[in-house]
């Protein structure tokens, strides 16, 4: 059976699985990251969302072997504190409800505002097409993401 | 059996009566209580080193109870909102009552939390005034300490040894609005820095030591059972541990979630079911059933004056028919729960609105007394009523005992999640109004023809409520009309069904509002004009079994017209639309959406709102769940779920569509101050919000909208 190796929020990792096996699950449950969410397998709901490369992924549409040798980071690697400018404008406009989205959206923010540093509402609409929040944190998702434009490096 | 507001009202006051009985008791529990800890009640607990934790008697789901109940708590004490931790209640002696729905986590521990903080402010301030040999009513709390004459100053923590031997004060007094310091402000989530982390733990994120996961193989057809399979290729995908039996079909338990998936999956391949008596049940017959129903008998709901005679007497008789779809509840964290079964007793890790039930029906399922049954409640990935339904957690425990040991977490996929929610029933909606020759509004008949959800509530039984449940938003129309008749004709279905976040108030208030506004153009009247002259001048009313303030309900909607600027010319192909709502007597709401429709396409470009719900806890909570409730009500116009052949056509959230960040109008809210005590805010925003944007829709298009989902083409 062969291994795989990938970087997860700056740690080589290697992993023992099956090649098929979706990122999320190699996250969730073989290095216990339970930040990355699990909405519904579909790639329709954006919870699972994290960077490859530096790219907003969602992870259950990624196989384990299209991510060896790549670079991942989750929610948990964002920031060793929570000082990212997408946290901190998450927690400045008090966007999450119940919260269970709002990892995956916060990885697509940060993906965003690195591409672009001041999105229109249009960009915003498209980067978080792919998301579903049950709560409606819409408007705070906007607020939040215009709040932090600028500021992600 | 009762309704399901009586039954939360009575386990609610049941709940509280226990805490007060605790809060009197005072005794430090066994273990938990070093001398020095200060613990005189089962919600709050303060250490030597001055930090509180309060326990949180109802479960966090998104509605911010983490947030709002300790504010109670805290503001009658003086705590330092800093030096506070929250923790979630179990089930058990201390907490009977903390099933969370209705809207009414607030209103039903408000006066229990505020007086045990009052009474542990009491005790520290006595324990102090003793030290300094002062008067208790010389001393003054503020923000974790006591302040007695002379600038003396002494922290909680350094009194909670002295105040745990103190008697507790039976009716302690409590604070007057205007010396609040921490209610009526903005308090951020309590849970926001560990959510933005992804260090929160919701029911998925459980991990137990040597836990295993399982997916389960259902019959696709709700009340179906397995009849033949074939486990051979299942245990041969890489992690699997083992296939077992359960009462809800085959689970499939493995290292993995992915594996416990794969597994399922090679297994689904081999079976086949006893479909069972819902074999053959479709949309389209129960359509038919309920058209049917929509004119034959009924229970009455409501009865004032001879609606029939009315009708027949009237000069024009407006009749329509509204359609409203199944919903499903579609939480983004899809049901699961962990269960670890022992020699001696079970735990659970279960993230549910009910966990009384939870527990009392795990218990039983196993052969255990509820005190064998240990439960956790974890965060919840959304809740919305579907978590008030005890499936996921007594069929975790199941699958835990067929495991033969150690932790097992049963996770549901999507498809599981619709395929088996506890559903919102379809129903259809009979409207008629008469109009006398003077332009006067003499009867109104309203018929709602569908599943009653209550019995999912009663173990199958008609309750005597029933039709008042059933018709509720319809049988307590707020407006003053000479002949009213409501009434509710059950058609059953073989569906599993349950509550959801605005019950039957959803459909009913959308079909009556919707019709009103058909009344008040066919009268050539403006919408606003005819519903304030309708509400009337008029105090506190009556309606059956519920009481509402007519004028709480006139302001909100006076106030959410004017500030949306109702009456503005607006560009063609651009209109406003209202709809007002008194949620159970309790919270008032008004709405107006602003719409455009461009070549078929609907845009909600605003939602104002307006609301009364007594003293406000939390501003930044409350303006969070009028958005959410908004959204959570918009998100319905365009989704439904449908049966063929005892299976639901949708599987996930490509083909039951949710609303979207891009479809998300811009929200306003406004509240209208009131002194009342706090009634609640989760549900009250919901049922207007369709109402409010299909009457913009007519009043920018002219056309008339009576049917839910809408078509992808308006026009």
């Amino acid at each position: 059976m062969p291994t795989y190796q990938l970087t997860v929020n700056g740690r080589v990792r290697t992993v023992d699985a099956d090649a098929d096996t979706p990122l999320l699950w190699i996250l969730r449950d073989t290095l216990g990251l339970t930040g990355t969410k699990f909405g519904c397998g579909q790639g329709a709901c954006g919870s699972c969302t994290v960077h490859l490369d530096g790219q907003a992924v969602k992870s259950c549409q990624t196989s384990l072997k299209e991510a060896a040798g790549h670079s991942v980071i989750t929610v948990e690697g964002l920031s060793k504190d929570g000082s990212h400018p997408v946290q901190k404008a998450w927690i400045a406009e008090d966007v999450a409800q119940c919260g269970y989205c709002q990892p995956g959206m916060i990885m697509t923010a940060a993906a965003l505002l690195k591409r672009k540093a001041h999105p229109t509402d249009g960009d915003i609409d498209e980067a978080f097409a792919d998301h579903v929040c049950r709560c409606g944190t819409y408007p705070r998702i906007r607020k939040a993401v215009k709040r932090a434009a600028g500021g992600v490096k | 059996m009762t309704s399901r507001r009586d039954f939360l009202k009575v386990t609610g006051a049941a709940g509280t009566g226990l805490m007060l009985g605790l809060y009197l008791e005072a005794k430090p529990r066994p273990g938990e209580a070093t001398k020095a800890t200060f613990r005189p009640n089962a919600f709050l607990t303060i250490r030597p080193d001055g930090t509180a934790q309060i326990t949180v008697p109802k479960v966090e789901m998104g509605q911010g109870v983490r947030t709002a109940l300790p504010l109670a708590l805290a503001e009658e004490l003086d705590l330092d909102w800093s030096k506070i931790e929250v923790v979630n209640a179990q089930p058990g002696p201390d907490f009977k009552g903390m099933q969370t729905g209705g809207s009414t986590s607030v209103s039903g521990t408000w006066d229990s939390l505020r007086k045990a903080g009052a009474a542990a402010r009491e005790m520290l301030k006595a324990a102090a005034a003793a030290q300094w040999n002062v008067a208790a009513d010389q001393c003054r709390t503020e923000k974790g300490f006591v302040l007695g004459p002379g600038g003396k100053k002494l922290g909680y923590g350094g009194l909670s040894e002295a105040a745990a031997k103190l008697p507790v004060p039976k009716d302690p007094p409590l604070k007057k609005p205007a010396d609040y310091r921490l209610l009526g402000k903005r308090t951020p989530r309590f849970d926001g820095p560990a959510i933005v982390t992804g260090k929160a733990v919701f029911g998925l994120d459980v991990r137990r030591p040597g836990q295993r996961v399982a997916a389960v193989l259902r019959c696709p057809v709700p009340g179906g059972k397995i009849k033949t399979w074939d486990d051979a290729k299942a245990k041969a995908v890489r992690g699997v541990k083992a296939v077992v039996e359960v009462p809800t079909g085959i689970a499939v338990i493995a290292e993995s979630t992915w594996a416990a998936f794969k597994g399922r999956e090679a297994l689904a391949a081999t079976a086949t079911w006893d479909e069972g008596p819902a074999r053959d049940f479709n949309s389209s017959t129960l359509e038919a059933k309920m058209r049917a129903a929509l004119t034959g008998p009924a229970d009455d709901a409501r009865r004032e004056g001879d609606a029939g005679k009315a009708l027949k007497a009237a000069a024009k008789v407006l009749e329509a028919e509204y359609s409203f779809p199944y919903q499903a509840h579609a939480t983004v964290e899809p049901m699961n729960a962990t269960a670890l079964v022992t020699a001696d007793g079970a735990e659970m890790w279960a993230g549910s609105q009910s966990a009384n039930r939870a527990q009392e029906r795990a218990a039983a399922a196993l052969g255990l007394k509820p005190e064998q049954m240990k439960v956790n409640v974890p965060l919840i990935g959304g809740g919305f009523g579907r978590r008030l339904g005890t499936d996921f957690s007594t069929e975790a425990a199941q699958v835990a005992k067929a495991a033969g040991g150690g932790p097992v977490q049963v996770v549901w996929d999507r498809e599981d999640d619709l395929r088996h929610d506890l559903f919102h029933p379809a129903t259809l909606h009979r409207l008629r109004a008469g109009l006398d020759g003077s332009g006067a509004l003499t009867a109104w008949a309203h018929r709602i023809a569908g599943p009653a959800v209550l019995r999912s509530w009663t173990g199958g039984q008609k309750a005597p409520s029933q039709a008042a449940t059933e018709s509720n938003g319809a049988y307590d129309i707020p407006y003053a009309i000479p002949a009213i008749a409501v009434d509710f004709a059950e058609v059953e279905a073989p569906t599993p069904l349950g509550w959801w976040r605005g019950i039957e108030i959803v459909p009913n208030v959308f079909a009556r509002e919707c019709f009103l506004d058909e009344v008040a153009h066919a009268l050539g009247k403006d919408p606003l004009r005819l519903r304030l002259e309708l509400l009337g001048e008029r105090g506190t009313v009556k309606f059956g079994r519920e009481t509402a303030d007519i004028r709480r309900l006139k302001k909100v909607l006076e106030v959410a017209a004017a500030k949306a600027g109702w009456g503005r010319k607006l560009p063609a192909g651009r209109g406003l639309g209202l709809a007002c709502h008194a949620y159970d007597g309790r919270t008032y709401a008004a709405e107006v959406a602003e719409v455009s429709v461009v070549k078929g396409r609907l845009r909600i470009h605003k939602v104002t709102c307006a609301v009364d719900c007594g003293l406000v806890v939390n501003p930044a909570g409350l303006e969070a769940q009028v958005e959410g409730g908004i959204a959570f009500g918009l998100s319905a116009l365009f989704s439904q779920i449908t049966w063929e052949k005892g299976r639901t056509v949708q599987t996930g959230y490509h083909d039951f569509p949710v609303l979207r960040l891009a479809d998300m109008p811009a929200i306003e809210t406004h509240v209208v101050p009131s002194a009342e005590a706090p009634s609640g805010m989760g549900e009250p925003p919901v049922p207007i919000a369709i109402p409010a944007v299909l009457n913009a829709v007519f009043a920018a298009t002219g056309k008339r909208i009576r049917k839910v989902p809408l078509e992808d083409n308006l026009i």
